[in-house]
């Protein structure tokens, strides 16, 4: 349950490739030492991890378009543990090599593997896997800061950081907790001990007014084909955050979610680990298998002691009957131009009061737009900077019928050439929906301010909200073939 | 000192190695030790020079001597360094323990180690920070993990201090309660583990020891056995198969029991890490201790099933590994099952955590699993839940392939093929999506959208080759896909070769790569060839030379497609001469001359390369060709094979064995080629060969034509002033520009012990030398052509040019090739060369007569006396050595300057003699031995008095020999 060594490593699409951080835990490596005896596999120095993890990820020499090595057909990387094949005489393998990437900031590490060295035991059954895939997430989250995106100033003052992190969280190769968000290199002085017992999971006390804030935030995925032989999809899932500043060492606090009558069971909850107990009735729906209508559907309670940063108390997913726009989007060619019709229509189940709601229409392997002829029934439609996509802004609100339509043509007359895509050529094109409403949720779950109880003296002040949100909302051309394998309408 | 230690650091971190290169471990190690004392830096750098200490241990420390005294430098540091200087002492206490346990201090049971146990152990009995209060909980939890780690590495040392352990971790109200719950699970599962190895162990025994009190249970002794490494291994990893070490304790355990009970109930309190961690322990020490049910954890089960974190779920997934339906029921497993499969695909979640989840799938463990194996579907994994991980075309690469595996299996159960053929409908969609990627691919699909369209296709024929609805039409995609973009030939091929390895038992995917390289043949050579580019015969000549290789599979096509190629009109082919190309049609003739069906296609192949002989226009090719078209027309089938042997059947995807008639390795396979690779010991060694016998040649002079004219002078004693002439001829051309002086070595260059068949017989040896001081002039590499164990070793002759005549060290490795072709690199043992090896005789000028030699002697040794005298010249000086070595001893020792000696020296009686070493580039050493009574006395002169010391100790060694040697 330890890990052997840790890498952080920074690349611009497998080029300018560098080791910005590694540490090595020779306790540790002393005893893979001893597990291995013979079979033993030192670890290499940084570059040379480097160059046979980048050759495993398929990043290494990007510009060759095939290499044995690193293209080879028979290599299946279906599982998150990489092999890496050590040259020279001694050889050998280094296994399991875990990596998680993101953008171009890469993190490895090198599980101990606590079996007799004979056989190799299957990834599941090695407990240090999924601490270090943790760890290396934990790392991440923090060395990518709030934004989620590295930024070379931010992420070198974290990486500077890094000696003094894995003081914390893993000072000996066994991880003991994944660092704080906002963590800094010099700990806050811990409180006193008191009589009762800490959380390890809170490094202080609150002192002062209980506030608790809860906020449902629910993201809506639809697939949509407007054709007869696909079906459409859609899905929503849900999270519910929390930020719960209340005095005590191990406050009790319960939110409950509850559900409209007839709302559809909220499917494959998960819980943060603070939530200190559940009801067996809360887990039994899942999305993988068919619902059952005499299901359990709330009220949900989530009884936790909550830790003092926010904390994401509960997901889940629900499987709604209608999706919260409908739209449909038709392309044709014509002299040199294309011919749109576009028709959104919101569902009269959705509030029509939108933060904003926007639809996006990119063109891929084309030239930039040239001219535009486009009227639309509702709100404005913008050309963008680089000339490859069309906003239609539909604004904060559908008109009365709750439709809205447009209809034109474009003629693609720029010099330059737009992105390319290898999913949408020729007609096959989408449309991409962005919005959000406040204060609504399609599953119908919603978070009392009165279900929500702080056990404590004083009055807490209790703050709660929802929204929806959409994520992957794509709307495919009907003219022509969408990206989707025709076989899954057969399952 | 202004070393600027970060970047000093972060240069070793980079590469220890190369840094270690211009320096030593011990010289490095003292420096930063050295610093870590000094009061003057401050706690960052010093926190910065703990890193190579707590991360390359053993290459700073690597005797328990150094370990020792390192440790015994960082306790001092650590006693002396403000107790405000947190960071620090916490890294002293980290770098502390890696010194310890990596240089097996603890294990030989070291006073320092000891002693830090005890420093440790007393840090961590400060419970609720009562003595040095809460500022100092970092240190304390520090120390908590230093413990844990020594109790990992060393099972079993705190397996008598179970109490205490106990004790602590319930009187910690502090967060730190989670470091002593670590440490306390730490020791009571390897205490458990100790118990089950001792023979006739019981539950009175396990009491024993959850009480017990007493100190550190060391290795050695009697109870060495308690360490072993067996103990490091978690019965988890074992599989059903393995066998779990047991222990006895009759109906139930009830203290441990209560134990176990006391830590699940805080577990809640712990970090996720931690929680899961802990539970991973226990599950281990119920698995060893069968009497305490099981059941205890199913109050925490609930809270664990539902749980968002991965290593929480992880540590329930093996906690019903390691107790089945003891703990979940039916129900248990079939929600825990359908769990997997929803996090699977969950939104929420991040890609590797998902191909964990389906890595666990493979894996799951069944209360009752049928069958072990590697990979194994549970029964209750059935096609319907398996939809919800269909592989879609938004899916990354990686989920995509494990989705594409997993479905694969599931339909390989389900899928007996239908009326038709065509087999079930999860199937259909399966290779529905490869044709969906497929076109995805050549929709100017990136590189890893290849890679993976390459490794789906090689996953559904490994599953579904025998479905032949499937497998044929898939033949004709890919041959129509190849001529729309034949860059993707090296991809094909690929394929090709890794369907037709599976010939065991699978007999249908090699066949299948058979069918697919001859409809590509079919592809190939039916294409119109007016369409055809430079860069698609490229391309094309690629996948020819591949299918050639198949014995199987007629060439008449390939033959007449290339004929029409090169005497096309239209080709320019022919007039441009491409090498490359014309390398890659010989490179498909060379495999022709090879196949089977050769003598079917003799005569148009003849006419190919008569063609190519005469008419191609790059020079090169034409004799390749003409060679090849002379062997086809003059060797029988079996002369030819021969001559033309390749590496075996690898189809040369392995390293190729020398042949003459191949004209470069072709394709990817280059690589491993022009690779260097790095030989783990020293396989070469150079050793000396006696040094030059008196009377060998004298070092040679560059001049020849620089005769003197000499005045014949038959007067053996040379009064002052007689020699002056000659003195300034000699001094003379030592001036002179064109006068070199080298030193010169020899050697023979053999195998070190190392006995390894590969590097029998070496070829192109190439051995460099790496200077370690400023003394010398660059070495220039030397070139041996072969080493053969079997033959005598070839000797070689090292010229050194020193600036100053000190002895050296020489940094020394090869470079060379083995029979299979590939290069090596391999370092040598460091090559020393001493004082005496840099001695010449007098380099005097061509024929000049002993006498002459003799006077030029005199004069330099009466210059240096005069001028030391005065005392006016920097460097001169005279000495004096004596010792009392009689007449034989003293007949020895002038034996060790016969190369030296000055003849005609008859004024020195007894054995006596005059000696000079000449000392490239300026620098003498004159002798004059002289024997009075039982005395030897060794009068010194020198030009040069840096070299006193050396020639002291010269003197002193082969006395000291002579005198060992009398005795």
């Amino acid at each position: 349950m330890s890990v052997r060594a840790l890498w952080i490593i920074t690349h611009e699409k497998g080029e300018s490739v560098a080791v910005q951080f590694s540490r090595r835990y020779p306790t540790v490596e002393h005893r893979a030492k001893c597990l291995a005896g013979s079979r033993y596999v030192t670890v290499p120095e940084d570059s040379t991890v480097l160059q046979l993890l980048f050759t495993e990820l398929g990043l290494s020499d990007p510009v060759k378009s095939y290499m044995a090595l690193r293209d080879d057909c028979l290599h299946q990387q279906h599982s998150p543990a990489l092999e890496l094949h050590l040259e020279g005489p001694g050889g050998g393998v280094l296994w399991p090599m875990l990596a998680i990437s993101q953008g171009s900031l890469i993190l490895a590490c090198l599980p101990l593997v606590e079996a007799p060295p004979e056989f190799r035991p299957p990834l599941a059954s090695l407990f240090s896997v999924s601490q270090g895939l943790t760890l290396l997430a934990g790392l991440q989250a923090f060395l990518l800061g709030s934004k989620g995106k590295p930024d070379s100033e931010g992420l070198a003052s974290r990486l500077s950081m890094m000696p003094f992190i894995l003081l914390q969280v893993c000072p000996l190769g066994t991880p003991l907790d994944t660092p704080q968000p906002g963590a800094t290199s010099t700990p806050a002085v811990p409180t006193p001990a008191g009589t009762q017992k800490q959380p390890a999971w809170k490094t202080g006390l609150y002192r002062g007014r209980a506030v608790v804030n809860v906020a449902l935030t629910e993201m809506v995925r639809s697939m949509q084909y407007g054709n007869q032989s696909r079906q459409d999809l859609w899905d929503v899932y849900g999270t519910v955050t929390c930020k719960c500043e209340v005095e005590g060492v191990l406050p009790n606090v319960t939110v409950t979610l509850t559900l409209p009558p007839n709302g559809s069971p909220l499917l494959d909850v998960q819980v943060h680990p603070c939530v200190s107990s559940l009801d067996a009735s809360i887990l039994t729906a899942m999305s993988v298998e068919d619902c059952d209508s005499s299901a359990f559907s709330g009220p949900y309670k989530f009884p936790f002691s909550p830790p003092l940063q926010p904390f994401r108390l509960c997901s889940y997913t629900s499987q709604v009957p209608v999706p919260p726009v409908l739209g449909a989007y038709q392309l044709k060619e014509e002299d040199n131009q294309l011919c749109l019709t576009v028709s959104l229509k919101l569902h009269e189940s959705v509030k029509n009061v939108f933060e904003y709601c926007e639809a996006h229409l990119p063109f891929f392997n084309r030239n930039q737009i040239g001219h535009v002829d486009i009227k639309v029934t509702s709100g404005q439609l913008e050309v963008s900077k680089e000339k490859n996509l069309l906003v239609w802004v539909i604004g904060q609100k559908f008109p009365k019928t709750r439709e809205v339509s447009l209809e034109g043509a474009v003629t693609f007359s720029g010099q330059l050439p737009g992105p390319r895509d290898p999913l949408c050529t020729d007609l096959t094109a989408y449309i991409k929906l962005y919005f959000r409403v406040p204060d609504m949720t399609l599953s119908g779950s919603c978070v009392d301010q009165h279900l929500v109880q702080v056990y404590s003296s004083a009055k807490p002040r209790i703050v709660t909200s929802r929204e929806l949100l959409s994520s992957e909302y794509y709307i495919w051309n009907s003219t022509d073939t969408a990206p989707v394998s025709s076989g899954h309408m057969m399952l | 000192m202004s070393t600027n230690w970060p970047e000093r650091i972060s240069a070793f971190s980079r590469s220890p190695s190369q840094f270690l290169c211009c320096t030593t471990p011990e010289t490095f190690l003292t420096e930063v030790l050295r610093e870590l004392r000094d009061d003057r830096a401050n706690d960052q750098v010093k926190v910065l020079l703990l890193f190579p200490l707590l991360e390359h241990p053993t290459l700073l420390c690597p005797s328990v001597s150094v370990g020792e005294e390192t440790a015994l430098e960082l306790m001092s540091v650590f006693v002396q360094c403000s107790p405000k200087s947190l960071q620090l002492r916490c890294h002293l206490l980290l770098a502390l323990t890696s010194v310890l346990i990596c240089s097996s201090c603890v294990t030989s049971r070291t006073g320092a180690s000891q002693d830090f146990l005890d420093v440790l152990f007393q840090m961590i009995q400060d419970t609720n920070d009562l003595q040095a209060g809460a500022a100092f909980r970092p240190l304390r939890a520090t120390a908590c993990d230093c413990l844990r780690e020594l109790e990992a590495c060393l099972p079993g040392l705190l397996s008598q201090r179970l109490e205490l352990l106990s004790n602590l971790r319930q009187q910690e109200n502090s967060t730190l309660h989670q470091a002593y719950t670590g440490l306390h699970a730490l020791a009571l599962r390897n205490a458990v583990y100790h118990l089950t190895q001792q023979k006739g162990a019981g539950a009175g025994d396990l009491k024993a020891a959850l009480e017990s009190s007493e100190g550190f249970v060391w290795v050695g002794g009697e109870d060495s056995e308690i360490h072993s490494d067996m103990a490091l291994v978690s019965p988890l990893t074992l599989g059903p198969m393995g066998r779990v070490p047991t222990l006895k304790t009759g109906p139930d355990s009830k203290e441990l029991r209560s134990l176990i009970s006391s830590f699940l109930e805080e577990s809640y309190l712990l970090t996720s890490l931690s929680q899961a961690a802990l539970l991973q322990k226990l599950v281990e020490i119920l698995t060893m201790v069968p009497a305490v049910s099981p059941t205890v954890f199913r109050a925490q089960l609930l809270r664990l099933l539902g749980t968002c974190e991965v290593s929480l779920l992880h540590a329930t997934l093996l906690m019903k590994a390691a107790f089945t339906d003891s703990l979940f029921s039916a129900e248990d497993e079939a929600y825990l099952l359908k769990r997997l499969v929803s996090l699977s695909q969950h939104p929420l979640l991040s890609s590797p955590e998902k191909l964990f989840y389906m890595d666990c799938i493979l894996h799951f463990p069944e209360n009752r699993p049928i069958s072990c194996g590697d990979e194994n579907l549970p029964v209750l994994f059935t096609p319907r839940l398996a939809v919800a991980l269909v592989p879609t075309l938004f899916n990354d690469s990686a989920s995509m392939l494990a989705r594409f595996n997993l479905l694969s299996l599931v339909y390989l159960e389900d899928g007996v093929e239908d009326k038709d053929g065509q087999g079930s409908r999860g199937l259909n969609y399966l290779y529905d999506h490869l044709t969906s990627l497929l076109r995805v691919m050549e929709n100017q699909g990136n590189r890893e959208m290849v890679v993976t369209f390459f490794r789906a296709s090689f996953l559904f024929l490994f599953h579904f080759c025998h479905v032949k609805y499937y497998s044929v039409d898939l033949i004709q995609r890919l041959c129509a896909m190849y001529l729309r973009q034949t860059r993707l030939a090296p991809h094909l091929i690929n394929l090709a070769d890794r369907t037709a390895d599976q010939t065991q038992d699978r007999r249908d995917v090699s066949d299948w790569a058979l069918a697919l390289l001859t409809a590509l043949q079919r592809s190939v050579t039916e294409a119109c060839l007016s369409q055809l580019t430079l860069q698609d015969l490229r391309w094309h000549l690629r996948i020819l030379t591949r299918i050639a290789e198949e014995g199987d599979v007629p060439q008449r096509a390939t033959v007449s497609f290339l004929l029409s190629v090169i005497t096309s009109t239209s080709s320019v082919l022919c007039v441009s001469g491409d090498w490359r190309l014309g390398n890659g049609m010989l490179g498909v003739c060379r495999r022709l001359l090879l196949h089977p069906s050769l003598d079917s296609i003799l005569t148009p192949l003849a006419d190919l390369l008569q063609y190519l002989t005469c008419h191609y226009g790059d020079v090169d090719i034409q004799d390749h060709a003409r060679l090849y078209y002379t062997l086809l027309t003059t060797l029988s089938r079996e002369k030819l094979a021969g001559v033309l042997a390749q590496g075996g059947p690898e189809r040369g995807r392995l390293v190729k064995v020398h042949s003459l008639s191949a004209i470069m390795t072709e394709t990817e396979e280059l690589t491993s080629g022009l690779t260097v690779h790095q030989t783990e010991h020293p396989l070469l060694r150079l050793v000396k060969l006696e040094s030059n016998k008196p009377g060998d040649p004298e070092p040679s002079d560059p001049e020849p034509g620089d005769k003197l004219h000499i005045e014949a002078n038959s007067d053996s004693k040379s009064a002052p002033g007689l020699g002056l002439k000659e003195r300034e001829n000699y001094r003379a051309k030592l001036q002179s520009p064109s006068f070199v002086s080298v030193v010169t070595l020899q050697y023979h260059l053999t195998h070190t012990g190392v006995c390894d068949p590969r590097f029998g017989k070496l070829f192109s040896i190439r051995l460099h030398f790496d200077l370690t001081d400023s003394n010398y002039e660059v070495v220039s590499d030397i070139s041996v052509p072969c080493l053969f164990r079997a033959r005598k070793p070839p000797a070689v002759t090292l010229r050194l040019k020193p600036k100053q005549p000190y002895p050296t060290t020489l940094r020394t490795s090869a470079v060379f090739t083995t029979e299979d072709g590939l290069s090596w690199h391999s370092p040598l043992a460091d090559l020393h060369v001493t004082f005496p090896e840099v001695f010449l005789p007098l380099p005097a000028p061509l024929g000049w007569t002993g006498v002459q030699r003799n006077r030029v002697f005199e004069e330099i040794w009466t210059e240096i006396s005069s001028v030391e005298s005065m005392g006016d010249l920097d460097n001169a000086a005279t000495s004096l050595f004596c010792d009392q070595l009689d007449n034989r001893l003293v007949g020895n020792l002038v034996n060790n300057f016969q190369r030296y000696r000055i003849p005609y020296c008859s004024e020195l009686d007894n054995g006596g003699c005059k000696v000079l070493f000449f000392l490239p580039p300026q620098s003498h050493v004159l002798l004059k031995v002289l024997t009075v009574e039982d005395n030897v006395q060794v009068h010194i002169a020198t030009d040069n008095w840096k070299l006193l010391p050396y020639i002291n100790s010269y003197l002193e060694e082969i006395t000291e020999n002579l005198h060992r040697a009398s005795q």
